[in-house]
């Protein structure tokens, strides 16, 4: 744009005193000449006709030139106005790319939003339905004798109920809006109970191998939030794996003295670390697809599939928690990506 | 032994727990929303209320309030089987308006009659 406006500028100042100049000068030539025919010693009439002939030749050459130079003119001002055409259309279609974003990310939110609302919904009535069941069935123990076989098999309703309770309340948990409160939480439970909710939206032929530290790590998170994340990273490896393969999940106690805490240059001395590592055996990825992996609309699923912005949340959740995630991977080789979180150095409160 | 309000909307948790509260020997009067139950307290003041917060008509966490402006000694158990927003926060919401107790449905029915009778014990040494 700067390059643009000195030459209009220029051409804006130039052009008619250009044009004035040659017109001058064509008209004088012409005028010049055609006086001169008067003064040959011819036949006057014959003369009259050559000097009225010189004068409408010079108006010719005069309009001539004039044409030629608004033609120029007309010329110049519609390359401005198609230039200018084809910067707003590129504007139009960078508005229209970035509202196509926006509409993807806010169907995204609203999509979760009405999940976490129907599985409200759905927690709330299912509790009604649980707590009938339970209730008759305790009224109904109470009604026989305790070494009956309908006593036991009575039991076993109320312990399929619990069950039943159990996945309620985790959904609940999993739904519920986080408020980004951070509480010091337990790694090994954090990934137990996800892997819990994940686990039968797991095809069979994928085999999830959780292999926890010796030593359990503290951190401080959100625990609905990391929820999230490890379950962006192991619908990724599940979709990687098209239906077959192994996902093991293991967390590791480390200092930072430890050689991937280059990553995080603002590393406190002593503080460790919980290296949390998520590996398939998928398709792996290239190296284009690994430096574009967090960004956020970037997918490789194909459209309706993947939103783009499970990773770039993963990123910006773990951001959050002052840790840092990244991948390694190989085309057909599989990927691993790596957590690391913080420790919790203070007490760990209960509630 | 105490004069129970119940209000419940679900028909099956209704009875389960009419049966399961006059078992222990408590006398029992139901509602199925918030307003038969203000219909109820308009000639009747039982001990204890034992109420539902989502509910058609009039919710519980109305209710709680009214009664705990009208009846001020009436002790007031919330039960809840979760919110369409957040269960957590419908229970301590109805126990800041003047709920004594409040549950998370499945309720652990021994649990319950405890609490009604302590809280009736308790009622009984005051006056």
């Amino acid at each position: 744009m700067d390059g643009q406006i000195p030459i209009i500028e220029r051409r804006k100042i130039e052009r008619p005193d250009r044009q004035r100049l040659v017109l001058g000068l064509v008209g004088g030539i012409g005028l010049t000449l055609s006086l001169f025919t008067i003064k040959l010693p011819i036949f006057g009439y014959i003369n009259l006709i050559h000097f009225l002939l010189g004068i409408l030749i010079t108006i010719l050459a005069i309009l001539l030139t004039y044409l030629y130079y608004s033609n120029r003119e007309h010329r110049a001002t519609l390359t401005i106005m198609e230039r200018n055409y084809n910067h707003q259309l590129e504007e139009q279609k960078i508005a229209e790319e970035s509202r196509q974003k926006l509409e993807k990310a806010l169907l995204q939110g609203q999509k979760l939003q009405a999940i976490g609302t129907l599985a409200g919904g759905i927690a709330h009535d299912f509790n009604n339905v649980l707590y009938a069941i339970m209730g008759y069935t305790e009224l109904t123990l109470e009604d026989i004798p305790s070494d009956s076989i309908t006593h036991q098999n009575l039991t076993k309703v109320l312990e399929a109920s619990k069950r039943g309770q159990e996945l309620v309340s985790r959904i609940l948990a999993f739904s519920r809006r986080h408020h980004h409160d951070f509480k010091p939480i337990p790694i090994k439970e954090t990934l137990d109970s996800v892997l819990d909710l994940l686990r039968p939206t797991i095809p069979a032929s994928v085999i999830v191998n959780f292999q926890p530290a010796a030593e359990n790590s503290i951190i401080l998170g959100n625990q609905t939030q990391l929820h999230q994340v490890i379950v962006n990273l192991i619908t990724n490896a599940v979709d990687a794996m098209e239906g077959e393969g192994k996902i093991v999940i293991q967390t590791e106690r480390m200092t930072n003295s430890d050689a991937l805490t280059k990553y995080l240059p603002d590393a406190p001395l002593h503080q460790y670390y919980c290296k949390i590592t998520v590996t398939d055996t998928g398709h792996g990825m290239d190296a284009a697809t690994i430096e574009r992996i967090f960004e956020p609309f970037f997918t490789t699923k194909e459209v309706g599939r993947g939103t783009g912005l499970g990773l770039s949340t993963a990123h910006s959740i773990i951001t959050e928690h002052k840790g840092d995630i990244f991948v390694h991977s190989q085309p057909g080789q599989g990927a691993t990506f790596t957590i690391l979180l913080p420790e919790y150095n203070g007490e760990l409160t209960h509630g | 032994m105490a004069s129970i309000l119940l209000v419940e909307d679900d028909d099956l948790v209704r009875d389960m727990l009419y049966q399961v509260l006059t078992r222990a020997s408590h006398t029992v009067q139901t509602a199925t929303n918030g307003e038969e139950a203000a219909e109820i307290l308009s000639h009747s003041e039982p001990d204890v209320m034992v109420t539902d917060i989502i509910m058609p008509k009039k919710s519980g966490i109305t209710l709680i309030s009214e009664v705990k402006n009208k009846h001020p000694d009436m002790e007031i158990i919330a039960i809840s089987g979760g919110g369409r927003l957040d269960p957590m926060g419908y229970l301590d919401l109805s126990e800041s308006l003047g709920a004594t107790i409040s549950f998370e449905k499945p309720i652990d029915n021994a649990a319950l009659l405890m609490a009604i009778d302590l809280l009736v014990h308790s009622k009984k040494t005051e006056s």
